[in-house]
């Protein structure tokens, strides 16, 4: 991340040197600062109202009882995670990327890595749970893409709805490949492991 | 189809609350109490993550507004002309793992120059709908977390996104 990070930014002083638009890339990078903190502004709302909101379930016994129903898909997905607010998270930020409400899903991933972090003792390396659960994130389908339908629509075509399929079945061989390479990887690790 | 795929977008929120505020109601919790201690935690997260966004918006700035995005698009484009990908869906397919947003808005680019119902406009549909910003998501992500190794998290997700533009192009030459 630290050299990705630095290198984007130097890549792009470079090149504004290069495209002799300096002034422009200064005003564009202090403008989106600004934007990230009105994004931020933005989700906070909805971050403070979700986490409210999942309080509430959690203390109802509704997130164990969901958790208790999905236990038998997270586990192959899972195989070491125990601790039920988590798998509700994950699972709650699945669901929200399914039905199209991505800042609310954004909410719940961020807040089950969190979980995840803690229960990887702050290690630096990504544990295996996260791992799957940002591959599985990365391609989650989405039920209806409403915005590109609504762009779609707008620009006058003739079957706005016809992606609809076309995205699913693109969307799940995606998410397929994502959960194959997952547990490659960490077959990998444990023949490796043997191996020592 | 899409009509009933749509409604369930459109009734997903409202049912989620009903159903945590009935089963909150059931157990009898206090849900006004519980709502508040939450809502705190959740503000104090949305400040701690604040560093990793303005980090991650003006390094995707930086690539957007320097002009670097448009030069990888001219070196990879005959790369692409190779595996028969249009040459209008390259922007696409190299700024969709950064900027969801920005994204969108060259997805209707696209579309305004090439039409909506050709290859070039369905296949940007198609890939907008399926595919993820992967970039975005893994620096966000891993942004609230102790990790700097992010192992094969970074792999999983270049491969599928990979395989997911593969696949909307290649579904989109097939109907």
């Amino acid at each position: 991340m630290n050299y990705i990070w630095a290198g984007m930014l130097l890549i792009g002083i470079i090149f504004s040197i290069i495209n002799n638009r300096p002034d422009v890339f200064t005003e564009a990078l202090m403008q989106s600062c600004t934007d990230a903190i009105y994004f931020m502004i933005g989700l906070s709302g909805i971050i403070a109202v979700w986490c409210g909101l999942m309080n509430i379930a959690k203390d109802s016994g509704l997130i164990d009882k969901i958790a208790l129903k999905a236990m038998p898909a997270m586990k192959f997905l899972f195989p070491h995670e125990k601790d039920k607010d988590t798998i509700a998270m994950m699972l709650m930020s699945f669901t929200a990327n399914v039905f199209g409400a991505g800042n609310s899903a954004t909410v719940f991933s961020l807040k089950a890595m969190e979980r995840l972090d803690k229960e990887n003792g702050g290690s630096t390396d990504a544990s295996d749970a996260m791992c799957m659960f940002m591959a599985v994130s990365m391609s989650m389908i989405q039920l209806v893409p409403i915005t590109i339908i609504k762009i779609r629509n707008d620009l006058g075509s003739q079957n706005p709805g016809s992606i609809i399929i076309p995205a699913i079945v693109a969307g799940l061989i995606s998410m397929a490949v994502s959960i194959a390479v997952c547990k490659y990887y960490e077959a990998l690790e444990r023949r490796r492991k043997k191996c020592r | 189809m899409s009509m009933i795929l749509g409604n369930l977008s459109i009734f997903f929120i409202p049912c989620l609350i009903t159903i945590i505020l009935v089963s909150g109601l059931r157990a009898k919790t206090p849900m006004y109490d519980c709502f508040v201690v939450g809502a705190k935690d959740g503000l104090h997260t949305a400040v701690e993550m604040l560093p990793f966004i303005i980090a991650i918006f003006i390094g995707i700035e930086s690539l957007t507004a320097s002009g670097a995005m448009d030069f990888f698009k001219s070196t990879l484009g005959p790369v692409f002309a190779l595996i028969k990908v249009p040459e209008e869906l390259i922007s696409l397919i190299l700024l969709r793992p950064i900027s969801g947003s920005g994204s969108l808005v060259l997805a209707e680019q696209i579309m305004e120059e090439s039409g909506t119902d050709g290859l070039v406009g369905r296949a940007a549909s198609v890939m907008t709908g399926s595919c993820e910003t992967v970039f975005y998501v893994l620096a966000i992500y891993f942004g609230v977390t102790s990790v700097k190794k992010m192992r094969h998290a970074f792999s999983a997700g270049i491969i599928g996104y990979i395989v997911g533009v593969a696949a909307s192009i290649a579904i989109c030459h097939v109907i």
